[in-house]
């Protein structure tokens, strides 16, 4: 399988064309830029923090509801927000039924730690089990989509913004945060606010999409029709619910989130896989994605993180190539009941 | 100035690997799947990089983003808006 040699997206990467020296079309629409474009953070970071001069003013409430899954990025995230810029955060954890020993322990220490008030979402075990195993069978996202991750990740990360955005706005918190690395998301959406019309067409179009696969199982974890009434109510745009995923525009190093972690008593987890610091479906939903799409759903996230020098090659391909628990993959197949001819 | 051609090439090659049998000028790219959430944030840091724009939070709705034409009409006037 030919890699690309400057990143680490492989021949099978949908869309991908590899030049003759074997560098492909996104290293080199990327060349002679910037390796972080230090002009661009600093202008995220100066809107995040004219955002937050709004939000702290606006109310008294809580200034943001955060995505924190006791991963090392939301972790860090959490303690900025809480510790660092002393804002009122309500940690959201969305407990899929797989976060990993390690990463419960976590969870208890850093919420602990920086004082913030957290809340366990614990869906319905059955029905979510269920949509992992029909996002898997059923195949239901688009191959652009499943560029990005998994079909199980992106059932779990729909799931998840559903929840959080429902939570904010009948709890009317200005904010909503996730720990999303710089290889995630494009910097230009780490500080937006979300329009009331597009959240109500992506959430349709979501639904649309996922519950082809799940009907109306798990849609109250979703936005109903009175939350987007309550959004319509809000003209002004300054009510606009931001979402902010500030590791895209501060300074990101995974060795140095993890040392400072570690001050306050969290524990690289020895019980998850390469790509994640909380999670055991994470394995097997690489698995099952890798046999049947040829490409690691973690690729894009890291060639974007190594093209942006966050990480180098060679630290990259031992991520992808890293072999999964055997143990931990039967486990979850057991739990999600698919049988191992179906994926 | 019409802007379809760039950005159905833009959305072709990105969001369709090269099939643009499913996309005319009035596909919604939400309700078809050819855009989801963060394919729509993706749109719009080509449209910025591209015609030198800047897409402000609250032109982020389906009437400037959702379709070819939409986004053509919308980066037409931001241009001519200048």
């Amino acid at each position: 399988m030919k890699i690309c040699s400057n990143c680490v997206l492989p021949e099978s990467f949908p869309g991908i064309r590899l030049a003759s020296d074997g560098v492909c079309q996104h290293c080199l629409a990327h060349k002679g830029s910037p390796v972080q474009d230090e002009a661009l953070k600093k202008k995220y970071s100066d809107k995040f923090f004219r955002a937050l001069e709004q939000i702290k003013a606006s109310r008294p409430g809580y200034d943001a509801v955060m995505a924190y899954s006791g991963g090392k990025d939301s972790s860090y995230i959490l303690s900025f927000l809480a510790g660092q810029l002393g804002l009122r955060v309500l940690a959201v954890t969305f407990d899929h039924g797989f976060v990993s020993p390690q990463g419960s322990s976590n969870i208890v220490t850093i919420a602990g730690k920086t004082n913030v008030d957290h809340i366990t979402m614990r869906p319905n075990r059955e029905a979510l089990f269920r949509a992992f195993r029909e996002s898997v069978i059923q195949k239901p996202y688009s191959l652009k989509t499943l560029q990005r991750a998994s079909s199980i990740c992106n059932t779990c990360m729909y799931l998840v913004k559903s929840f959080l955005l429902k939570t904010a706005i009948e709890m009317e918190i200005p904010a909503i945060v996730y720990g999303w690395s710089p290889g995630q998301i494009p910097i230009q959406s780490s500080v937006v606010q979300l329009n009331n019309s597009m959240i109500r067409q992506t959430q349709e179009a979501l639904f649309g999409t996922l519950g082809k696969v799940i009907g109306d199982e798990l849609r109250s974890i979703m936005l109903q029709e009175r939350h987007f009434e309550a959004l319509e109510t809000r003209e002004a745009k300054s009510s606009y619910i931001y979402n902010f995923s500030p590791l895209a525009f501060i300074d990101y190093s995974e060795e140095k989130i993890v040392e400072d972690l570690k001050l306050l008593g969290w524990v690289p987890p020895k019980d998850t896989d390469a790509n994640s610091t909380n999670c055991l479906l994470n394995s097997f939903a690489n698995h099952v994605h890798q046999r049947e799409y040829g490409f690691h759903p973690y690729a894009l996230e890291i060639a974007n993180l190594v093209r942006g020098g966050y990480m180098t090659r060679e630290a990259g391909l031992a991520k992808l190539n890293s072999a999964p628990d055997q143990g931990v993959l039967a486990y979850v197949r057991q739990q999600l009941g698919i049988k191992d001819r179906e994926c | 100035m019409n802007y379809i051609e760039p950005v159905r090439e833009f959305v072709v090659e990105n969001f369709l690997f090269g099939d643009s049998g499913r996309l005319s000028e009035d596909t919604s790219f939400l309700k078809s799947g050819v855009l989801d959430s963060t394919g729509v944030l993706e749109l719009i840091g080509y449209l910025e990089e591209a015609f030198g724009i800047t897409v402000e939070d609250d032109e982020v709705i389906p009437e400037n983003l959702d379709s070819l034409r939409n986004v053509s009409n919308f980066v037409e006037s931001k241009l001519n808006g200048k």
